[in-house]
């Protein structure tokens, strides 16, 4: 009888995974000089937030020194933060996994 | 359009002009707040600091305009709703000049309060913390009566 030998399939090399795209984090630092009431426009006019969103990190920046507002690509988290330091906040882009 | 007209006392006024004007003369090459950079490429960031620094000479401008030859003859400045943003972003830096110039010594709780009396404030202070204070007064104008919000998308 002929052996039949199993010939051992060599099992395809996994494809490489695609690699998650990293998350990047907008956080504002709170600043001693600019009131409470223009943080909030600024929040409302940058991401569009309603009122009491805007409210709630205005509140979160100045009892806690910082909010993350928002995450997402690298790239729009540049432009946020390039918009909000036009309005002098204080603004810093993080990666995500750093926070 | 709206509108907002404030009527000042030229005299009361007029000594904060100086200061203001200093702090706009020491923002010209240089950002209020410093940025803070997501790239670590010089010409990226060249390019970064450059256009917040224009776009902030350009809104101190827009802010000294205010007090030209017509507020000296009129005693009064005129914000509308498109130069409002500008004039915002300029009370900001400029507030933000005075503070580091200035204002450094003096504690954060008397820098927030609205009331302060004029003898909590050291004499050679007292015209800087006016200044602030006056700047201060300006933007609450424009966010009680212009309703910037009302731009956004």
């Amino acid at each position: 009888m002929a052996e039949t030998k199993t010939k051992k399939t060599p099992r395809p090399a996994p494809a490489p995974q695609t690699q998650r795209a990293e998350v990047w984090r907008v956080v504002v630092l709170n600043d001693p000089v600019n009131r409470m009431s223009y943080v909030v426009m600024v929040l409302r006019r940058v991401f569009g937030f309603a009122e009491e969103r805007a409210r709630k990190h205005m509140l979160a920046i100045h009892e806690t020194g910082r909010s993350v507002l928002w995450s997402g690509t690298r790239e729009q988290a540049e432009a946020y933060v390039f918009a909000l330091q036009q309005w002098h906040l204080t603004a810093v882009v993080q990666p995500e996994h750093a926070a | 359009m709206k509108r907002v007209e404030i009527k000042l006392n030229i005299s009361a006024v007029a000594p904060l002009l100086d200061v203001i004007k200093q702090a706009a003369d020491d923002l010209r090459g240089s950002l209020a707040i410093r940025a803070t950079f997501p790239e670590n490429d010089e010409e990226f960031n060249e390019t970064w600091t450059s256009e917040l620094l224009a776009g902030q000479n350009s809104d101190v401008r827009e802010l000294l305009g205010l007090f030209g030859s017509e507020f000296f003859a009129e005693g009064s400045i005129a914000i509308d709703s498109p130069n409002s943003d500008s004039l915002l972003r300029g009370c900001s830096a400029l507030r933000i000049q005075i503070l580091t110039h200035w204002l450094q010594g003096i504690p954060a709780d008397l820098l927030e309060d609205e009331d302060v009396p004029p003898e909590a404030i050291a004499d050679e202070l007292r015209v800087p913390f006016a200044a602030y204070t006056f700047l201060d007064q300006v933007q609450k104008i424009i966010l009680e009566h212009l309703d910037p919000t009302a731009a956004e998308a």
